[in-house]
């Protein structure tokens, strides 16, 4: 039973740019399997700067503080290492990626960590009959994925992509940054769906967003307020509401 | 005495040595070849080797040839042996109809399987086929179009040995492709010298892949010349795998007949320095043009590939991709030029030429060059020069792809962007592995 490591544990994290500006500084957070958190906070408040440190984005450095993955140095791994240990990001701006077709792109990244866990690769076959019980989870037609991988796909097709390659890849954390933006409601809906469908015991969500409108839709357990580098505030769902009527600027006062 | 000595034509010196051994061949061959022969040996002893002074010459290092003569290779033994077999088997494309095999320069009847062909169709080596059908290829080696400002070619008609010949009389479609290896054995360290034709009659189709490859250190100069004639569709593939050490000349002339369609694929893989020139001329209207190819290229490799297409017919179409990777210390160039002549109306171009470089110590040259002198044209062309992309780098390891695998599958993806579009599928197929080991092989 991993019940007693914590999923996620980042102690005083410091993360800086090339040039030497310090984003992130010092942030704590625990997440526990079975939990969804919420990261929410104003634009540059050091959001997106967390998920590109927590899956290995190059042009980072950090100067302090630990980050540990089911009790491993997270830190120490290289990007496509983490990814093969369970980890997964959804990205704000999924890569168009021209001449890769989707399904082979797919089936490479469950290959590989099929191989990483020791279990024999799928074919083409076993790939696509997995395939198929996902697509219509999130509405996704297979035109879709003959398709280079994410080449000509409106904002909601990548958004959905992502989540489709979420629940292809089984995650054991998921990171979703800002996977509610550029998304009509008909998009957001069928996105949350996807999440939501993926809600399991053994598995944690960390959704970083700006707004409160993915939450709606996606209930978390934990919400954080980050805000110039750090953890300013944390609470229960009822916070997400309540930044979204108060805003962002009083946070820093009421804390 | 040698002939050089009393020639009465200006000899470079670096072509004395390559006079010397013309005038030791011994040949029972047809007096107007032997005209013909002599003729391409005047013009290449005139020009000597081209350097790098010459405009088309400028990004291949050829002084090797100037330095140390490489004279063509006497006839070896073609008989096929377990290594042969070996080779074939690996490079061969197993799905062609009809294989004609060449080693060392020479049709190797032995290894070949040319049966089955519809009757009026000739599929066959040069040599044979001057001495059986000299009707078929007389008149296309004499009027030749290649030697001036060709020395290669040039040389290439006083020594050719062999090559092959397909003649399509007119409407007869080849449904399956017709598959041309040309082998060297390693045997013979020399230059081998083969000259091929091929000639589609009025709407009449076919589609050619010619594989090189080898083993060893030798010097390939070929020539081929397809000539279409009205509606005739071809398509020839140039898959170029030559040995570690080889030299590798090609040339392709064109001529396009009215409403014709010719697609060439070159893929340069393998080989220490290689050159692929095609040359079209659009001489009938509505003719159309597709010109792919790439070059992978790694460790000391040099590869240019050259395209000239010359339309002076109106409403033409002409396009072009060439893909360039180069790794290590290689060095690549793509030079294209597009010529449109007076009055070749609503003649419809486009060029593109990206090239990946992939380490600081590898170079490509690209440069493109439109000659317009209609006004009803579209023209355009296309270049770049860059490195793999970050982004999708990054993007692909996210989702547990290990770097190599990724740089391996977007340099995979970049390149066969070329050959996607070629029919039949077992074909394409094929290209496709033959580019995976290649791309295996890539020092990271």
């Amino acid at each position: 039973m991993t019940g007693a490591v914590p999923m996620l544990k980042i102690s005083n994290l410091h993360a800086r740019l090339a040039d030497g500006r310090e984003i992130l500084r010092g942030i704590d957070l625990l997440v526990n399997a079975g939990e969804v958190h919420a990261i929410m906070g104003p634009n540059g408040s050091g959001k997106s700067t967390l998920a590109a440190v927590l899956t290995g984005r190059e042009g980072y450095e950090v100067s302090d503080g630990t980050v540990t993955y089911l009790g491993r140095d997270l830190l120490a791994m290289s990007a496509d290492e983490r990814a093969r240990e369970g980890l997964f990001l959804a990205f704000q701006y999924p890569v168009e990626i021209p001449g890769v077709n989707n399904m082979y792109f797919l089936r490479t990244a469950i290959n590989a960590q099929r191989r990483h866990r020791g279990e024999p690769e799928l074919d083409a076959g076993q790939f696509l009959r997995a395939v198929r019980a996902k697509l219509k989870l999130l509405d996704i037609g297979e035109d879709l994925l003959q398709r280079a991988v994410n080449v000509g796909f409106s904002g909601g097709e990548k958004k959905r992509n992502e989540i489709f390659q979420m629940a292809m890849l089984e995650p054991r954390l998921a990171i979703l940054d800002e996977t509610d933006s550029g998304l009509d409601i008909d998009a957001l809906r069928l996105v949350a769906r996807g999440v939501n469908g993926q809600r399991a015991q053994d598995r944690a969500i960390v959704m970083i967003t700006h707004y409160q409108r993915l939450l709606g839709y996606v209930e978390p357990d934990r919400v954080h307020v980050l805000q110039d580098g750090h953890i300013v505030e944390s609470g229960d769902k009822d916070l997400a509401v309540e930044l979204e009527r108060r805003g962002y600027g009083l946070v820093g006062n009421a804390a | 005495m040698p002939i050089s000595a009393v020639v009465d034509f200006p000899v470079r010196p670096e072509a004395r040595p390559y006079l010397d051994a013309f005038a030791r061949r011994l040949s029972d061959e047809p007096k107007w070849l032997g005209a013909r022969r002599r003729r391409g040996l005047a013009r290449f002893a005139e020009q000597g080797f081209p350097n790098r002074r010459s405009e088309a010459w400028r990004y291949i290092d050829l002084r090797a040839l100037e330095e140390k003569p490489m004279l063509p290779a006497g006839v070896a033994s073609t008989l096929a042996n377990a290594a042969t077999d070996d080779r074939l088997a690996e490079v061969a494309f197993a799905e062609a109809a009809y294989r004609l095999v060449l080693v060392d320069g020479r049709f190797a009847p032995e290894l070949s399987a040319v049966e089955g062909l519809p009757a009026e169709v000739w599929l066959g080596g040069t040599a044979r086929t001057i001495a059986e059908r000299p009707d078929l290829v007389r008149s296309a080696i004499e009027t030749s179009l290649f030697d001036a400002e060709r020395p290669f070619a040039a040389l290439n008609a006083a020594f050719f040995g062999d090559g092959f010949v397909l003649d399509i009389p007119p409407a007869v479609a080849l449904d399956r492709p017709i598959g041309i290896v040309h082998l060297a054995s390693g045997g013979t360290g020399g230059s081998l010298h083969t000259r091929s034709l091929v000639a589609a009659g009025a709407g009449s189709s076919a589609s050619i892949l010619e594989t090189f490859v080898g083993d060893g250190s030798y010097w390939r100069n070929d020539v081929v010349e397809l000539r279409l004639a009205a509606g005739a569709e071809i398509s020839r593939v140039a898959l170029v795998e030559e040995a570690a050490e080889a030299l590798h000349i090609g040339e392709l002339l064109a001529l396009l007949g009215p409403a014709s369609r010719l697609t060439s694929l070159v893929l340069l893989l393998g080989g220490r320095t290689v050159r692929h020139e095609a040359t079209v001329r659009s001489d009938g209207e509505g003719t159309q043009c597709a010109l792919r190819g790439a070059f992978v290229l790694s460790g000391h490799q040099e590869a240019n590939i050259v395209t000239t297409v010359d339309h002076a017919a109106p409403a033409g179409e002409t396009r072009e991709v060439f893909k360039g990777v180069a790794a290590g210390r290689a060095h690549g160039a793509f030079q294209g030029r597009i010529t449109v002549r007076p009055g070749a109306q609503k003649v419809d171009a486009h060029q593109l030429s990206q090239n990946l470089v992939l380490s600081p110590r590898a170079a490509i040259d690209t440069k493109p060059e439109l000659e317009i002198y209609a006004d009803d044209v579209k023209c355009s062309h296309g270049a770049a020069v860059g490195d793999l992309d970050e982004a999708a780098l990054f993007y692909m390891r996210t989702r547990g792809i290990g770097r190599e695998e990724a740089r391996q599958m977007l340099i995979e993806a970049f390149v066969r962007e070329v050959i996607e579009p070629l029919g039949p599928a077992l074909l394409r197929e094929h290209l496709l592995s033959r580019l995976a080991c290649r791309l295996a092989m890539l020092e990271k």
